[in-house]
């Protein structure tokens, strides 16, 4: 019954979308159009997000990933502004009689390395009136000022200390996007997915601040162009490197070092950036006698080339590796790696377009000596896009586009790697998709108060055959133990072999997204938003953080797609001219088909995860607020979000009451309170100085109820699944940035950055594990805490 | 498997550089229930005649262990094969013994405990298992190099599931090192597991010397009794680690047949065992 009505809702907000496209292009206006490029002065970098609009009308528009925009208006003589935050804004008189293209240079405010910025997104008037919502975008600027672990520039850890996002704990991969998991995130580094964000696990992100332009975290209201998650997308655009000259960056630090290079080349038609970074704590440690290691290291890649005027072709590139090696017993590696071209074509004035082919790569090894064997998993996709921008008018605008990705799964083999292993070889089931999509998207002034975003995204997933598949009697791969009162495994009846031309099962979701945004006045706005996302792959992990070594499977005939709706509702104002901006939203989000790990459930080498799982259901809801205060010597922003992340497990086909008896139960990713302060201040043109402070509530985890003897050890009895809390979590991490005197006719900028965190030495537990004293034998908890204090110097330089 | 998650712990403990310390946790209490230890082991080359159920309830989990064993239970096995039943005597101390007791192998056995008015039941079946091959000492196996360890090896044998428990007990330590095993990747190879001590000031626990002797025994399993005694394990080992699963309440093979709500912890095992010792030298 409740599908029936939420696939007739879809076809409802379709219908209602038909209609406003058709009154939209019926109002159409013979105008004449300005577009063109903005790039930075200095390096050449083509700028995102850059407002552009003729002084005294309504009329605007924002360029796009690559810089390009495109603004109509009647004819007759305007003022016409560009506006970037951070940078000098530009306005220029033009007669508008006549398309005409105009590329413009901006300058920054000040071109000194790592200026203390603190940057509110767009320009009021853009933020109020877009009808965007639940974005969180970050500076790189701003992320390389905050204090971090290590000294390390981390941009997901930057992220978690804005409303809406947190973390499992220090020491744990990944970030949670209102309550969702980890796997619910898109996360795409040029375009390409990553599939895992962490390098040491948790400790620092893939990312290295030197190669990042900016990063954009979508956390609903996520536009039709994007899909296959339901929580959130993280979108994080590469540079395209210094097209102007060539300069190198870098930094120094406790654990890891960077190096970035970029110039011109193609005789100036064209320019790159290759940045490389790396662990060297290991090797310190095997100096030391330290037998055990862990090392990461990436490196990207982009160079672009611009054809001609209308053409421009970018090709990107990341690999990243961790290594671990523990003497004697372990090792393992694992780590992305990507690659896309794409090809910038400008039709006309008016419409843009981007073609990308994309490849991306996450794959895990480890080696177990003691036992003789390896054990490798892998997922890869392909990835073709093609996206359109239509400028039709000011008051309507027009994304649209399609995509189609083939999925790799393997999902894991072990072999023996010596004559005397007692380890025989194995392959589980490789795992084939094909995951397409269409969508189109519609940016509509429907009064010069009121603006609509409203679009649909058609997506479709193939679960391809190429494997055998287990069958069960009853359709049941698991069943309820009525006497016992447990999920139990059922053992498979037959097997049906599809050919690599079948489908085993078939897919596809009407995806509707609308936005809404009133401009009350001046100064403040109200956003109103819904939006639905299927997900088609999922990962698979039963334990409180997500591992390296999770494996990602695709839904099919055991494993439906996560389908979510979100309804967000959010007030923004501007304060003092600008000086301070309010944020506040509130969000319901419900995912179906949301799979939870019964009792007992083994994940590990296991070729039939459905005996594991059932499909069950999840919720979140939530208020966030965030209060900054943009300009001046201090900025920095107070971030609050109040929320509930929970989620139920039904028997279904297997029977029984489900998980927790079908009773909600908190997930992992539930956190009531998380409060977060992040300031900047600076004191002189030599010295500034930074902090963070944090308090969250603690992760929700389950703790023994109760104790019995067997087997002479003590065993714990448990009951309600995550009722219990770690103690609440709180740290303050202090920064100092130091500029030593320097000549401005000097190429060489250097500054050292100073870092304490956790300056309380505060021992937040990122576990608590229970069990029995070696010596004694009495019950004890024992807990984990990662961090205590930890000072940290870098040095930073450009050239 | 539990190999695979332990890895990653070991690491994140290493890169962090991180502590740990026991520290006081008020946790919630559940209800009092009966626990069942019934373990009928049959030492392969004995009669198999005496045996002994354990009857004891549970206790809040930081309470300090002291004798719970529960009296005036009546505590019957019988052979479902044959009808012969089993009595066993209350000693008055929670133990509940028979001299009389004889295993077959292949042969299905009930369990009936009467306790407090309310019937408890359970079935397992008696699997043989498999001779160990080979129990040897080395130092450069296991984890650390330089570490005395003992090495239990077994011969699998082929095309058949297998399941086995095997337990070392170091006669200087009070707890035990456990696995649970089955033969899934190593069917019809020889298999070695070991038990190594690692020095931890803080849990004073010391390596192995020369002269300690290890108590072990290695048992035949049923794929019910593998797949509890892998969680039970599991959840013994590394309960609340990041990257161990949510731990969950154990579900055992004995039912409360008066008051199903009411469910008993423990299980009834019949096993085929293997006993042996090793001194190190």
């Amino acid at each position: 019954m409740k599908k029936k009505r939420q696939r007739y809702r879809s076809m409802q907000i379709v219908a209602g979308l038909c209609l406003l496209l058709g009154s939209a292009l019926t109002h159409a206006q013979n105008n004449f159009t300005i577009s063109g490029n903005v790039t930075d002065k200095m390096n050449g970098e083509t700028l995102f997000g850059t407002s552009i609009f003729l002084k005294g009308t309504t009329i605007g528009a924002i360029t796009n990933e690559y810089g390009f925009y495109s603004i109509s208006a009647p004819q007759g003589p305007y003022t016409l502004v560009f506006s970037h935050m951070g940078y000098k804004e530009i306005t220029m008189e033009v007669v508008l009689d006549r398309n005409q293209k105009i590329d413009v240079e901006i300058e920054e405010f000040s071109t000194q390395l790592d200026e203390v910025e603190v940057t509110a997104e767009e320009p009021e008037r853009a933020i109020l009136r877009k009808p965007e919502m639940s974005v969180s975008k970050l500076n790189i600027k701003t992320v390389k000022q905050m204090p971090v672990v290590l000294g390390e520039v981390d941009v997901i850890k930057s992220l978690q200390i804005l409303p809406g996002v947190t973390n499992n704990g220090e020491g744990s991969s990944g970030f949670h996007v209102r309550g969702g998991a980890v796997d619910q995130n898109l996360v795409l580094l040029d375009e390409a997915i990553i599939y895992n964000t962490s390098h040491m696990l948790g400790f620092f992100s893939v990312f290295n601040a030197d190669a990042v332009k900016d990063l954009k975290l979508y956390k609903g209201g996520i536009p039709a162009k994007f899909g296959g998650r339901v929580s959130s997308v993280l979108d994080v655009r590469q540079k395209d490197g210094n097209s102007k000259n060539f300069a190198l960056t870098g930094g120094v630090g406790v654990i890891s070092s960077r190096l970035a290079a970029e110039g011109p080349m193609f005789n100036d038609r064209g320019s790159f950036l290759v940045a490389g970074r790396g662990s060297y704590a290991h090797l310190f440690l095997k100096l030391a006698g330290e037998k055990n290691s862990v090392s990461f290291y990436d490196l990207n890649l982009k160079t672009n080339y611009n054809l001609n005027k209308n053409n421009k072709l970018y090709l990107s590139g990341y690999f990243g590796r961790d290594v671990f090696n523990f003497d004697g017993s372990f090792s393992s590696s694992y780590g992305n790696a990507s690659g896309n071209l794409r090809w910038n074509h400008i039709f006309n004035d008016r419409l843009f377009s981007n073609l990308s082919l994309i490849y991306s790569k996450y794959d895990y090894e480890l080696g177990i000596e003691d036992f003789d064997f390896d054990w490798i998993s892998s997922i890869k996709n392909y990835n073709a896009k093609y996206d359109l921008k239509y400028y039709f008018s000011d008051a309507f605008k027009l994304d649209f586009g399609i995509s189609t990705i083939k999925y790799e799964f393997d999902p894991g083999q072990i072999k023996p790697t010596g004559p005397d292993s007692a380890i025989n070889e194995l392959q589980l089931d490789k795992k084939r998709a094909l995951e397409s999509a269409a969508y189109i998207n519609a940016e509509h002034k429907l009064t010069d108060n009121l603006t609509a975003q409203y679009g649909i995204r058609f997506s479709h997933f193939n679960r391809m055959g190429g494997q055998p598949l287990s069958e069960y009697a009853n359709d049941q791969p698991l069943v309820y133990n009525n006497t016992l009162q447990f999920y139990q495994r059922t053992d498979p009846i037959g097997e049906t072999n599809f050919k690599k031309g079948e489908s085993i099962k078939t897919f596809s979701n009407f995806e509707p997204r609308l936005a809404l945004a009133y401009q009350i006045n001046d100064y403040s706005s109200i956003k109103l938003g819904y939006s639905r996302a299927a997900q088609y792959i999922h990962l698979l992990s039963n334990t409180s953080s997500v591992t390296p070594l999770d494996v990602w499977t695709p839904s099919g005939k055991y494993i439906k797609p996560q389908l979510s709706d979100q309804y967000a509702l959010g007030y923004f104002r501007n304060f003092k001219d600008k000086m301070y901006s309010l944020e506040t939203e509130v969000y319901y989000k419900t995912v179906d088909n949301r799979i939870d790990y019964v009792d007992g459930s083994d994940l590990i080498g296991n070729n039939t995860i459905e005996t594991e799982v059932l499909n069950g259901e999840s919720r979140a809801y939530g208020l966030e607020l965030l209060l900054r205060k943009n300009e001046g010597p201090f900025t920095g922003w107070i971030s609050y979000t109040l929320s509930k992340s929970e989620q139920r497990t039904f028997g279904g086909n297997a029977g029984g009451p489900g998980i927790n008896n079908g009773d909600w139960y908190n997930t992992p990713f539930d956190r009531t309170h998380d409060i977060s302060i992040t300031g900047a201040y600076r004191f002189n043109e030599k010295w500034s100085f930074g902090a963070n402070a944090i308090f969250q509530t603690g992760r929700p985890v389950t703790y023994p109820n109760g104790q019995y003897q067997y087997e002479g050890i003590s065993i714990a009895s448990y009951s309600d699944r995550n009722a219990d809390r770690l103690p609440a979590y709180y740290r303050l991490d202090v920064s100092a940035t130091y500029k030593p005197n320097k000549r401005p006719d000097k190429k060489w900028k250097g500054e050292w950055v100073f870092g304490i965190y956790n300056v309380f030495n505060r021992k937040n537990a990122a576990s608590i594990s229970f069990g029995q004293n070696f010596e004694t034998g009495a019950n004890e908890a024992t807990r984990t805490a990662i961090f205590g204090i930890v000072p940290s110097v870098t040095y930073n330089f450009k050239f | 498997m539990k190999l695979y998650h332990k890895t990653l712990f070991i690491a994140l403990l290493f890169i962090g550089a991180s502590c740990t310390d026991v520290i006081d946790v008020d946790v919630p209490e559940g209800p009092i229930r009966l626990t069942i230890e019934a373990s009928l082991d049959w030492e392969k080359g004995t009669t198999g005649n005496e045996q002994t159920i354990l009857l004891s309830t549970s206790t809040p989990f930081f309470d300090n262990q002291g004798n719970t064993g529960v009296t005036g239970a009546t505590v019957q096995v019988t052979n479902d094969n044959d009808g012969s039943e089993f009595v066993f005597n209350d000693q008055n101390n929670g133990r509940y013994t028979t001299s009389l007791f004889v295993p077959v192998l292949g042969d299905t056995y009930s369990l009936e405990v009467i306790y407090e008015g309310e019937r408890y039941t359970a079935t397992e079946t008696l699997f043989p298992v498999t001779d160990i091959s080979s129990i040897t000492q080395s130092v450069d196996q296991g984890e650390d190099d330089e570490v005395l360890e003992v090495n239990v090896s077994f011969e699998d044998p082929a095309d058949i599931e297998n399941y086995y428990f095997l337990r070392f007990q170091s006669r200087n330590d009070l707890l035990p090192e456990l696995f649970y095993i089955k033969d899934e990747f190593i069917d019809g190879n020889e298999a070695t597991f070991y038990y190594e001590k690692i020095e931890d000031e803080e849990d004073n626990i010391v390596e192995f010397q020369p002269g300690d002797i290890v108590d072990i025994t290695f048992l035949s399993a049923s794929e019910d009794y593998y797949n509890y005694l892998q969680l039970l394990i599991e959840q013994f080992e590394g309960a609340g680690d990041p990257f161990s699963p949510t731990p969950v309440a154990l579900v055992g093979n004995c039912i409360n047949e008066d008051n199903p709500d009411n469910v008993p912890y423990g299980y009834f095992r019949v096993t085929e065992m293997v006993k042996s010792s090793y001194t190190f030298e």
